[in-house]
């Protein structure tokens, strides 16, 4: 990897890209924009659908407590990645199994898990800061360019294969299912299995996000692309190509914005998504005045 | 669900009983649909017409026995009730059918066959060229030609209606029994279906099943004129989920 940062950075210093990518942990963040976008962006679209947004919400507090418990278990700062994996997706079969198995509305359930894992993420926090430097757990919290290492671009990677690979073959039963689980059913789908197998691939998407958007940002990137796609698109196809480009003009922006204004990445990412999200429902409205729409 | 031995009956239920919170949805049904039929179920409110078919299908608990002989391919149509679609959800006809017609995800663009596949199928119900039109702008009677659409292909060996002809125009009912003609004609297909159009039901069902929670009576369509039957089952009354309804109410017309 070191010769690929020295030959981009002589791509900069010639001029042939911006200058900023002199720097490896720019050009590293930028890799990262570049998987995260198809990555987030693709699973955004299915997580409006199947009505999952707080779902998200409840999933990027458990990673938080999962970060402090994989800290406190004597993993690295940089890495805590059996606690974050680990308590993320024991979070999520508990999460969906209980969901299935219950009688109160979904959101509530979820509300419940939400309140129990932040309540625990927070405690285990202010244990964690005894230990550590408490600007290094704001980059859990916020999303750290400066954190990323040349191995977490490489999980990254492989994450997001994975997670693309697992979606292409499964995408239109669950897309079936979101709309009608009855008529999923009759076409031979197993709604059971679809709701944990989405959840757990959600699950991989946003825990391998984490240090670049940060733990209680990661949410906006799952659901915000695809709000702002469904101001625009007209049909599935282009539905996923504005949640993509959405998530990687967002990604791509909120980075620079981030390096040029030292504000932390995932807060920059947020505000660029939203802002996509505003400038779309104004495009829809207009199209509406205009009849076009 | 069982695979049963007699080969003239496709379906057949036995003492089936569906509870809830104590309550029988419902209680002690036996059923017995004539392969290549059009068996309909017809009942008030609250009968358990819909209960009924969600048991068939398996998509809810229920106490006795559902047999089905399969002798073709075993596969199942289905046309539910409600089918609330999100106003601002960007799914298209064309997206929709090609669901269950091809491997590549729809979001990736629809194959040739499949489009082709589509197409066919829209003219079948009379809605050819809506491929592009989004789900959410449908009127309530194209929606149910969708789904009907979307039912009849791969050509069902058993196909389940609730309520198919909810929201249908004059020329989309007129299309809608000329289906159900064919599918009679062709033997290939048994048709169970739930309906309050008995004017519908009169012209094209072989078998009539009067349902409270139990059967009431069962026969031949000229049962429905009795008088208790008359009484017990309001006339062109149409039940819609509240999302349903408002899905109706954005897109009014046929």
């Amino acid at each position: 990897m070191t010769a690929f940062y020295a030959w981009i950075g002589g791509l900069a210093q010639r001029g042939l890209l911006p200058s900023d990518f002199q720097y490896p942990f720019l050009v590293r963040g930028f890799l990262c924009v570049l998987i995260i976008a198809p990555v987030l962006g693709g699973v955004s679209h299915l997580v409006v659908t199947r009505r999952m947004a707080f779902f998200s919400a409840a999933l990027g507090q458990a990673a938080i407590t999962g970060v402090a418990l994989g800290l406190l278990l004597g993993e690295p700062l940089n890495a805590p990645y059996a606690g974050m994996f680990g308590f993320c997706l024991l979070s999520t079969l508990a999460m969906v199994y209980v969901k299935r198995h219950a009688t109160l509305p979904p959101d509530t359930l979820i509300g419940v898990f939400h309140a129990l894992t932040l309540g625990l993420g927070l405690c285990l926090l202010v244990a964690l800061t005894r230990q550590f430097n408490v600007h290094q757990v704001e980059s859990v919290l916020f999303g750290s360019l400066l954190t990323v290492t040349d191995a977490d671009l490489l999980l990254l990677l492989a994450v997001g294969i994975f997670v693309a690979v697992m979606l292409v073959r499964e995408y239109n039963a669950l897309l079936l299912d979101s709309l009608s689980p009855p008529l999923a059913r009759v076409s031979g789908a197993e709604p059971a299995y679809l709701e944990y197998f989405f959840a757990l691939l959600l699950t991989l998407s946003i825990v391998v996000s984490l240090k670049i958007i940060g733990a209680l940002l990661v949410e906006a990137l799952v659901v915000v692309p695809a709000a702002a796609a469904r101001n625009v698109a007209r049909g599935t196809r282009s539905y996923l190509i504005w949640s993509v480009a959405i998530a990687f003009v967002a990604g791509a922006g909120g980075l620079g914005v981030s390096t040029r204004f030292l504000v932390p990445t995932g807060g920059a990412v947020v505000l660029a998504v939203s802002a996509m999200f505003f400038l779309t429902l104004m495009a829809r409205s207009t199209s509406r005045r205009r009849g076009t729409v | 669900m069982t695979e049963g031995a007699d080969t003239t009956t496709l379906l057949e239920t036995n003492a089936l009983a569906v509870r809830r919170h104590g309550e029988a949805l419902l209680d002690r049904v036996t059923l017995h649909v004539r392969r290549g039929s059009v068996h309909v179920i017809v009942g008030p409110n609250g009968a358990g017409k819909t209960t009924l078919l969600s048991a068939i299908l398996n998509q809810i608990p229920f106490d006795g026995e559902i047999a089905m002989n399969w002798v073709g391919s075993g596969a199942v149509g289905y046309v539910p009730q409600s089918f609330a679609v999100d106003p601002t959800l960007p799914v298209t006809v064309a997206d929709f059918l090609a669901l269950t017609r091809q491997r590549r995800p729809v979001c990736l663009g629809l194959t040739r066959r499949a489009r082709a596949e589509v197409a066919r199928l829209l003219a079948l119900v009379g809605l050819a060229g809506l491929e592009e039109r989004p789900l959410a702008v449908l009127s309530g009677g194209e929606l149910r030609r969708v789904l009907l659409a979307h039912a009849l292909d791969p050509e069902p060996e058993l196909l389940l209606l609730d309520e198919p002809t909810a929201g249908f125009d004059e020329s989309a009912a007129r299309i809608f029994e000329s289906i159900l003609v064919s599918a009679k004609r062709s033997a290939n297909t048994t048709v169970l279906m739930v309906s309050h159009d008995l004017e519908l039901v009169r012209r094209v069902a072989d078998r009539v099943t009067v349902l409270n929670r139990r059967i009431v009576v069962e026969g031949a369509p000229d049962i429905l004129s009795a008088a208790d039957v008359r009484e017990l089952i309001p006339v062109r009354e149409t039940v819609l989920s509240p999302a349903e309804a408002g899905h109706y109410a954005r897109n009014s017309g046929g």
